[in-house]
């Protein structure tokens, strides 16, 4: 959806949309849940761009006298096991979950479009192959599938987002191809065939954009499950490897070793997961809602 | 008072305390038949082959189910020669120039599938270890141990001698371990594998990955009246807080044995006082291993001050609230049998207790190859993808920035650690090594002589192995020591592998559970389990 | 029908031939040998025994070969032989089934009793107060960890009881088991039933804007059983379709469900073997899962068909 719809559609609801101002507030107003959502996202997003200037200790430097020390004083969220403080571990944490969401969901969009347009533009054969392909991406389970390439590549943080860029794929090249499918038929493609242009350009040009909507639901939604998957498999010690602060990474065994005796390890990580993913979600629902709006709800 | 003295000393006291504790309860009653214990197992262990694998994930579950010839007494904590007592011998003898040892063998011993046990036996096993028997073990990882051996003749079927190459009064040692059972001829090390048959007070019944391994009772054991027990199980339970929570709520009646941690002790305290808990040392160290052949660190200066920048009190003070021990190679002493004096340890490089000089030292060198504070070298730290490993690593890590050098840390899949070691494919990397046997001649021959294949860092002196050599046969044994402490030394110089510290661990039991001596300078021999009885 | 069905049918069996060949070719790209990491617990590598130890395997012949042989043992019912535990695969696999399967079960079971109600609850109750409560019930339990959840659980229950299910033995009766997989089934299905409950409710809303509800309610039946009746039925349809394929989604939440609670079932048990890289257990776990799937999926698709309304009414 282009920036001109994406007005109209706000006019639509009623909106004043003169000032940035005004059309935040409205958003606000409408969506207090996506609001909500989008405040979460702001504060994550920000939290990773200039964690070095949050964060007042290093995320690495171990320290004898605090092993395991309880949370307060100059140490907010306590400390780990090697005296590491927890707060500015989940700090820059955000970056790593923010770089592995970002990087994973926009290399599965962009394998996913690739996928959709040729299929269901193409047609034929294209399709076929193309659909075959994502029968087998989706007969396994997302984890799953991330496990045996999380395995297969070797623990590190680019290997971390092919894992999970690869289950994506599918989702997001349904989509697009039922998309593409129905707008091929409209009369604006026909007009562009009528007059000359090549089937490449049609597709960039007209088909792409009217789907960058659901994309963008589609991503939302998407981010918060790529969160959630690097969590998982760090925990199980096949994703982003130490020291890295890695929210997943924190709660992985070793740090569920120590639940009852310094509970603090194990809270606030898993705390940042849920309330990030809960953002996502919201902000995804909200979006769907205004880029969407005959799954309205 | 130095500060290696208090920490060993106060560290000691209070494993001996407890200790004593223990063992004075246990003597209070009189030894009860039947029951079944309950201990949880760390992880699936590899194969229930004991001399196919080094770890005593093996040995805790699988010792109780195989004989050796002789065994250290299992009651005595500390592993010597002198408490060395015979099992499937009945007696040995020495000849005059301790060159052959002649086992007498016990009669009317009977492998657990019925079969008699013979002379034939005792050869089969070591002709397996030396590799010149048809049936092969897939893995050997103990072969130099046995070097020195020449052959097992049999003289009847109760007689076994053994022929060593030269004189090696310690062989006696090697043979004592957990890690010496004799096999039987009649069964293939693949069936050793995965259904082991032995003589020992326990039959195998089952092992089921991440559930759990069960052994019997052996009705026909050969010793009157033991095992007390009817059954052990071992529930595997891989994550250490849930084996904990099992353990204190009564689930399992001891824990694996050298798992619990001073957090975790504490817990235990507070949620089960009743709970019986000693720690001890473990006889495995975390070291330093740096390959010689990858540049820079193929420069003698640059490994020189990668040893001096450790700060072996800041490991042992975050990784186990100063209850690890700091030594050379050999455990130090008193637990350890062959570690050398105080004053002989401080003098050996970064083992000064005063840090900021040996970094300052550490930094010239660095300097004098031209790194500085604007110059720093990056170096991979690979360590296996395990706590233990990692969490030293990581404060390795922090100590190299110290001399300009940014670590980074490389996690290797746990299962891939040692083959990427031994193929040399790292940099620097931080290592356990365990010492199954506190004798030099284990310690020094697997570790550093050139064509072991557990000497990762391929360090090979040539002269050094001359004094191993001359070490081992050495009859005295107050000269021995004095040799020993003067390799250990001459090791770390050579910053061989330096080593970082010696692990000490507790071992906790429910006050019902009697007859288990945990050992202070091994934690692989003490697991026979015969006269392991429980009060329920 | 008829060809539709036996062109469901060849796609199945093509996808699941596309998965072997995939899966087979990702364990062969894995870094690490096997053998290196079967001699990893002997810490020592040996090149002459290692030489060995690949010809037994069979893992010196080529890769289409060792292929061949895996599909050909399968199309006989041999499934090989650990490469861990020297035993036969499939008496590995199998006895581990049961046990996430009823672990999976009772989770489903779960998310459906409490989904299903505030499903219905919230979209009868649009844009009320229940109704936000209970959508930000929903997003919670979609954005927390399983084995988060299932570790808060766990440290609740051991502070305020002292004691947990827990498994260190076989559980011998059928109330021993309830208790022992209940736990970990609810923090699963919590996540499922978030979902179940969202899709409901959208079903639910979009039945309830269709005209024959109206029709109904202008021909003077309750609002009540309008609303529970015909609209609960009909919004039915896409729900059982995502619980059909929820059902075999869950056994991602179960591998790390399994791993916190120790619970010795086959999802935990295919972590432990991608760790170890015993090729015949992964593989054939895989494809197992991936038949598993792919058969949910073509039964949710006939049940599609036979529940559908358009077709009901077009008979």
């Amino acid at each position: 959806m282009t920036a001109v719809e994406f007005e109209s559609e706000l006019t639509r609801a009623g909106a004043r949309t003169d000032t940035l101002w005004r059309k935040t507030v409205f958003f606000a107003r409408q969506y207090p849940l996506g609001a909500i959502g989008a405040v979460i996202m702001a504060v994550f997003v920000l939290s990773a761009v200039f964690a070095d200037f949050i964060t007042p200790w290093s995320p690495l430097t171990t320290n004898a006298a605090l092993s395991l020390a309880p949370p307060g004083g100059a140490h907010w969220f306590g400390s780990d096991y090697m005296g590491r403080d927890i707060y500015s571990r989940i700090v820059y944490g955000a970056r790593i979950s923010l770089a592995v969401g970002i990087g994973s969901t926009a290399l599965g969009c962009f394998f996913g479009v690739v996928l959709g347009l040729l299929s269901g533009y193409l047609g034929g054969w294209v399709d076929l192959v193309t659909q075959r392909l994502i029968d087998i991406l989706q007969a396994l389970p997302l984890l799953v599938l991330a496990l045996v390439m999380a395995a297969a590549l070797g623990p590190s943080l680019q290997n971390t987002i092919l894992s999970i860029s690869i289950p994506l794929i599918p989702y997001v090249a349904r989509v697009i191809r039922s998309n593409t499918l129905a707008l091929r038929e409209l009369a604006f493609v026909e007009a562009a065939h009528a007059i000359g242009m090549s089937e490449f350009r049609i597709a960039v040009r007209h088909i792409l954009p009217n789907t960058i909507a659901p994309l963008i639901v589609l991503g939302t939604a998407q981010l918060g499950s790529a969160i959630l998957t690097e969590a998982s498999l760090s925990f199980l010690g096949l994703g982003i490897p130490e020291p890295y602060p890695s929210w997943g990474r924190m709660l992985s065994a070793s740090a569920a070793e120590y639940v009852r005796t310094a509970p603090w390890l194990v809270i606030f990580p898993g705390i940042a997961i849920s309330v990030v993913v809960f953002g996502t979600n919201l902000l995804g629902d909200a979006l769907r809602d205004i880029l969407d709006p005959r799954q309205r709800g | 008072m130095t500060f290696f003295g208090n920490l060993t000393r106060f560290a000691t006291a209070c494993a001996v305390v407890t200790g004593v504790a223990a063992s004075v309860a246990a003597m209070a009653a009189e030894p009860k038949h039947g029951g079944t214990i309950k201990i949880y197992q760390r992880d699936n262990p590899p194969s229930a082959s004991i001399h196919e694998e080094a770890t005593y994930s093996v040995n805790v579950p699988f010792m109780a189910v195989f004989n050796n010839l002789v065994l250290y007494k299992q009651d005595v904590p500390q592993n010597s020669m002198s408490d060395i007592v015979p099992e499937l011998a009945t007696s040995w003898k020495w000849s005059g120039d301790y060159k052959t040892l002649t086992f007498m063998l016990r009669k009317g011993v009977k492998w657990h599938d019925g079969k008699p046990f013979t002379a034939q036996d005792v050869k089969c096993t070591f002709d397996m270890l030396k590799g010149t028997s048809a049936n092969k073990f897939r893995k050997n990882p103990r072969k130099a141990w046995y070097d020195n051996l020449e052959n097992v003749s049999v003289e009847n079927d109760f007689q076994a001698t053994f022929h060593l190459g030269h004189p090696q009064p310690a062989m006696l040692a090697l043979l004592a371990s957990g890690y010496s059972p004799i096999y039987p001829c009649h069964v293939s090390a693949r069936d050793m594998r995965v259904h082991p048959i032995g003589t020992g007070p326990f039959k195998f019944v089952e092992f089921k990955q991440n559930e759990d391994i069960k052994l019997v009772r052996n009705r026909d054991y050969w010793k009157k009246d033991r095992p007390y027990l009817d059954a052990i199980e071992y529930p595997i339970i891989t994550n250490r807080s849930t084996a904990m929570l099992a353990f204190v709520a009564g689930k399992v009646d001891m824990t694996f044995p050298t798992e619990v941690t001073p957090p975790i002790q504490r817990d235990i305290a507070k949620q089960d006082p009743t709970a019986v808990c000693v720690s001890a040392p473990t006889n495995v160290s975390t070291n330093l291993i740096v390959n010689r052949d990858a540049a820079p660190f193929n420069e003698p200066d640059i490994r020189m001050a990668m040893a001096l920048a450790i700060d072996r009190k800041a490991f042992v003070d975050i990784l186990s609230e100063g209850q690890n021990k700091i030594g050379g190679t050999m455990l130090p002493a008193p637990d350890g049998v062959w570690g050398m004096p105080d004053d002989m340890l401080r003098k050996m490089p970064g083992y000064d207790p005063d840090v900021a000089k040996n970094r300052e030292q550490a930094r010239a060198l660095m300097a004098k190859h031209g790194y500085g504070p604007d110059k720093h070298l990056k170096v991979k730290v690979s360590t296996r993808n395990i706590a233990q490993y990692r969490d030293a690593a990581v404060i390795l890590i922090d100590h190299l920035k110290t001399i300009w050098m940014d670590g980074e840390l490389e996690e290797v899949e746990s299962s891939n650690w040692f083959a990427k070691v031994a193929r040399k494919d790292y940099a620097v990397g931080l290592n356990l090594t365990g010492n199954a046997v506190d004798d030099p001649d284990q310690a020094f021959f697997e570790n550093y002589s050139c064509k072991s294949e557990r000497n990762y860092t391929g360090y090979c002196n040539p002269a050094l192995e001359k004094l191993f050599e001359a070490q081992s046969q050495e009859l005295d044994q107050a000269k021995r020591k004095q040799m020993v402490w003067d390799i250990d030394f001459k090791l770390q110089e050579d910053v061989a592998r330096p080593i970082i510290f010696h692990s000490t661990q507790a071992t906790c039991w429910k006050p019902y559970v009697h007859g288990f001596s945990p050992m202070v300078n091994s934690s692989y021999n003490g697991f026979r389990f015969e006269d392991l009885w429980v009060d329920k | 029908m008829a060809a539709y069905l036996v062109r469901r049918f060849l796609l199945m069996l093509l996808t699941l031939f596309g998965i072997s060949v995939i899966i087979f070719g990702l364990l062969r790209v894995v870094p690490g040998d096997i053998v290196d990491i079967l001699f990893d617990s002997a810490g020592m590598v040996d090149p002459a025994g290692k030489l060995q130890i690949q010809k037994e395997l069979g893992l010196d012949k080529p890769i289409p070969v060792q292929y061949a042989q895996w599909i050909g043992g399968l199309a006989r019912g041999d499934l090989g032989y650990s490469y861990i535990s020297e035993k036969p695969t499939l008496g590995e696999i199998l006895p581990r089934i049961p046990v996430t399967a009823e672990l999976a079960g009772l989770a489903l079971l779960f998310s459906v009793a409490l989904g299903v109600p505030l499903g219905v609850i919230s979209a009868v109750r649009q844009n009320t107060l229940t109704d936000y409560m209970l959508r930000i019930a929903s997003l919670t339990g979609l954005s927390m960890p399983a084995f988060w959840l299932g570790l808060l659980i766990l440290m609740a229950i051991v502070s305020w009881f002292g004691d947990m299910p827990m498994y260190t033995d076989m559980p011998s009766g059928f109330w021993q088991q309830l208790g022992l997989y209940a736990i970990p089934a609810a923090a699963v299905g919590f996540r499922s039933s978030s979902l179940v409950m969202r899709l409901t409710r959208s079903s639910m809303l979009e039945v309830m804007r269709q005209d024959y509800i109206r029709t109904a309610r202008a021909k003077g039946a309750s609002v009540q059983s309008v609303n529970y009746n015909h609209a609960l039925r009909n919004a039915m349809l896409p729900v059982v379709t995502v619980i059909g394929i929820e059902a075999a989604f869950l056994i991602g939440g179960l591998i790390v469900t399994e791993t916190v609670f120790n619970i010795p079932g086959v999802a935990r048990f295919l972590v432990e073997s991608i760790r170890v890289r015993d090729y015949p257990i992964v593989q054939n776990l895989v494809m197992l899962i991936a038949v598993v799937v792919v058969v949910i999926n073509f039964i949710v698709d006939m049940l599609y068909a036979v529940l559908d309304p358009r077709i009901k009414y077009s008979d």
